[in-house]
C-alpha cells in the first residue's frame, strides 16, 4: 500500500477560513495529522493590552463572527467581577436573549454547512432559510446580522421594547416547527445518515483525554455546559436540559447542534415569559480596581474561558481566553484516524471549528 | 464544597510538598473560583498530577509580565484548572531573565499549544515539551514576540490572503527552479 503525505488547505475544505493540515495517508486511508494554524494571526492579544477596557468591548466583538456576542459579554463580566458590579437582573435576561440568538443561527449554519458537504444541497438551502429567521430577528433588534454591540460594562446596550420583545416571540414560533422538521430530516434522510453515522468516531474516553467542549464533548456522552456547570446570565433561572449524545460521530455532533437550538428557542421563550422590568445597565460604574478574575460562557462552540488581570488602571494588565475550538482541533487526530481521505472535510467540519477564534 | 476545596488544598499539599493556601471566591451565583501560589515553580508538575487526580481539566495557561515586573524582575504564570464548573487558578513566579519551567504536556495533553503558545509570546523555556515547534509565529520571527518591539504586520505575521499566497508561489518558484 502506497504511503505519503498530503497537504490540505489552506482554503479547502469549505471552509472560509485558511488552515493547514498535514495529512499521511495509507492509499484512502488517514494514518495521521498534524494541524498547523497562524494563518489568519492578528495578534489580538497583543491589541487588547494597548486599549482600555471599554475599547476592548468593541475589538473583541470582532474576534469572531460566529460566536461574537460570547467574546463581549464573557469580558464584561470578568470586569464586573473584579470591580463588584452587579448588572440588573433584565440586564441578565438580555444577555442570555442574545447569547442563545447567536446559538440558533450558529448551530444552524455548521448543520447547514454539514449538508453542503455531503452534496445535499436543498437541505442546505432549507437550514439556511430556517437560519434567515434568525438573521432578520438579529437585524430587526440589534440592527446587525452578525455582531449585536449588545454589551456593555454593567448590563447590555440594547433594551427590548414591548414592540420588539412581541416580534421576537412571533419570530420564536416561526422557528418551532421548521426545526423540529429539520432534525427528523437530518436524522432520517439516507445519504446524511450514510455519511455520518459511525464516521469521525471520538469516545468518552478520548474526548476526556483531549479536553474538548461543547457540541463536540457532549455527543462523545460529556455531559459539560458551563450553563449548569457555572451559571451565569439568567441561566440559573431557566430550565432547559444539556444535550448528550453517545455515539460521538459525526451525526452525534450534528444532533446535539439541532436539538441545541431548539432548547435555545424554549430559553428565550421563558426570557420573554419572565423579564424582569427594571434598568439594563448598572446606573454608576466603579473604578475598575487593581485585581484579577476567570469568567467562563458556553459559547456556542462551546465552554469560553477569559482571564482579566487589572493593576487600577484602565488598561489591562494581560487579558486572555480560551476558545473552545483551540482542544477540538487535537480531536481530529482521533476523529480522522482510519477513515477516508474524502470524509476529512465532513469530519472536520463537524467540530465546527472556528479559526479566527483559534489563531487570535 | 467546603469539604471538596479543603481536599483540593490538601492534594496539593501531597503532592508538591509545600503548604498551599487556596484562596476561594464565591460569585452571586454560587460558581467557586479558587486562587493559589506554589512557592517553588518546578511544583507545577507536581500541581498538575494532583489535578489530574481529582479529575480536573486543564482550561488554559496564562504567562503574563505583572504591571512591576520591570522592578522586581519576577514574571508569571497562571493555570487555569476546572473542576467541575469550579475553576481553581495556580500562579507561580519566575525569574524575568532565564526563566524556565517543566512542561505539563505530559499530564493534559491539551497543555501542549498552551505552552507552545507562550513560548513564542514570552521568553520562558518549557524542559520536557513533546513537541517544543512554533505554533502560530513563523520561524523568521524572533521569540518572545510580547516582549520585544516588533512591527504590528510582521507580529501578526502580514497574514491577508495575498501576502501568504505570495509566499507559497515564492518558495515554489525556489523548488522548481533546477
Amino acid at each position: 500500500m502506497s504511503t505519503k503525505t498530503i497537504t490540505l488547505g489552506p482554503s479547502q475544505l469549505a471552509l472560509e477560513e485558511p488552515m493547514y493540515f498535514r495529512v499521511q495517508t495509507e492509499g484512502e486511508i488517514v494514518a495521521g495529522l498534524d494541524v498547523m494554524a497562524g494563518h489568519v494571526h492578528r495578534g489580538m492579544e497583543h491589541l487588547v493590552m494597548k486599549r482600555n477596557l471599554y475599547q476592548n468591548i468593541t475589538l473583541l466583538e470582532r474576534l469572531c463572527s460566529l460566536c461574537s456576542n460570547s467574546h463581549p459579554s464573557t469580558f464584561c463580566t470578568a470586569v464586573e467581577e473584579i470591580a463588584a458590579i452587579r448588572i440588573p437582573p433584565r440586564a441578565e435576561y438580555l444577555r442570555t436573549i442574545a447569547d442563545e440568538i447567536k446559538r440558533i443561527s450558529s448551530h444552524l449554519f455548521n448543520c447547514a454547512v454539514i449538508a453542503h458537504i455531503t452534496g445535499r444541497g436543498p437541505l442546505f438551502k432549507q437550514a439556511m432559510e430556517i437560519r434567515e429567521i434568525m438573521q432578520d430577528t438579529k437585524e430587526s433588534i440589534y440592527g446587525n446580522r452578525m455582531d449585536l454591540a449588545a454589551n456593555c460594562i454593567g448590563g447590555v446596550r440594547c433594551d427590548l421594547t414591548p414592540e420588539s420583545a412581541g416580534y421576537l416571540a412571533k419570530q420564536m414560533e416561526l422557528m418551532k416547527a421548521p426545526l423540529d422538521e429539520l432534525f427528523r430530516v437530518y436524522t432520517t434522510d439516507p445519504a446524511i445518515r450514510e455519511r455520518s453515522e459511525g464516521v469521525g468516531v471520538l469516545s468518552r474516553q478520548d474526548a476526556a483525554g483531549y479536553a474538548v467542549v461543547g457540541p463536540v464533548a457532549r455527543a462523545s456522552g460529556i455531559g459539560y455546559d458551563v450553563r449548569k456547570k457555572s451559571p451565569y446570565g439568567a441561566y440559573d433561572r431557566l430550565s432547559f436540559t444539556t444535550v448528550v449524545e453517545q455515539a460521538g460521530d459525526v451525526m452525534a455532533r450534528i444532533m446535539v447542534r439541532l436539538r441545541e437550538a431548539r432548547e435555545a428557542v424554549s430559553i428565550i421563550d421563558q426570557c420573554l415569559a419572565d423579564l424582569p422590568d427594571g434598568p439594563v445597565w448598572a446606573d454608576t460604574l466603579p473604578e475598575i480596581p487593581a485585581g484579577e478574575a476567570i469568567a467562563k460562557s458556553e459559547a456556542p462552540r462551546g465552554e469560553l474561558v477569559y482571564y482579566l488581570n487589572t493593576d487600577g488602571t484602565d488598561m489591562p494588565v494581560r487579558l486572555k481566553w480560551r476558545v473552545p475550538s483551540y482542544m477540538n482541533w487535537d480531536a481530529l487526530k482521533t476523529m480522522l484516524h482510519g477513515e477516508h481521505v474524502a470524509d476529512i472535510p465532513l469530519i472536520v467540519n463537524s467540530i465546527d471549528p472556528c479559526i479566527s477564534c483559534t489563531d487570535r | 464544597m467546603m469539604e471538596a476545596q479543603e481536599n483540593i488544598a490538601a492534594a496539593l499539599g501531597r503532592w508538591t510538598g509545600e503548604e498551599v493556601a487556596v484562596a476561594w471566591r464565591l460569585d452571586r451565583k454560587g460558581v467557586a473560583t479558587g486562587w493559589c501560589r506554589l512557592r517553588d515553580a518546578a511544583n507545577i508538575l507536581p500541581a498538575a498530577r494532583a489535578m489530574a487526580n481529582l479529575e480536573g481539566r486543564l482550561s488554559m495557561v496564562t504567562a503574563y509580565l505583572p504591571t512591576a515586573a520591570p522592578r522586581t524582575g519576577i514574571r508569571e504564570i497562571a493555570y487555569h484548572f476546572d473542576l467541575d464548573g469550579a475553576t481553581l487558578t495556580i500562579g507561580i513566579q519566575l525569574p524575568a531573565e532565564g526563566a524556565q519551567v517543566p512542561s505539563i504536556t505530559p499530564v493534559f495533553r491539551n497543555a501542549d499549544w498552551n505552552e507552545r503558545e507562550f513560548m513564542e509570546l514570552y521568553d520562558i523555556r518549557v524542559t520536557g515539551h513533546p513537541d517544543p515547534r512554533r505554533l502560530f509565529l513563523d520561524e523568521s520571527i524572533e521569540p518572545a514576540a510580547f516582549e520585544r518591539l516588533i512591527p504590528y504586520s510582521t507580529f501578526s505575521n502580514g497574514a491577508s490572503g495575498k501576502a501568504l499566497w505570495e509566499r507559497v508561489m515564492a518558495d515554489n518558484a525556489r523548488k522548481e527552479t533546477p
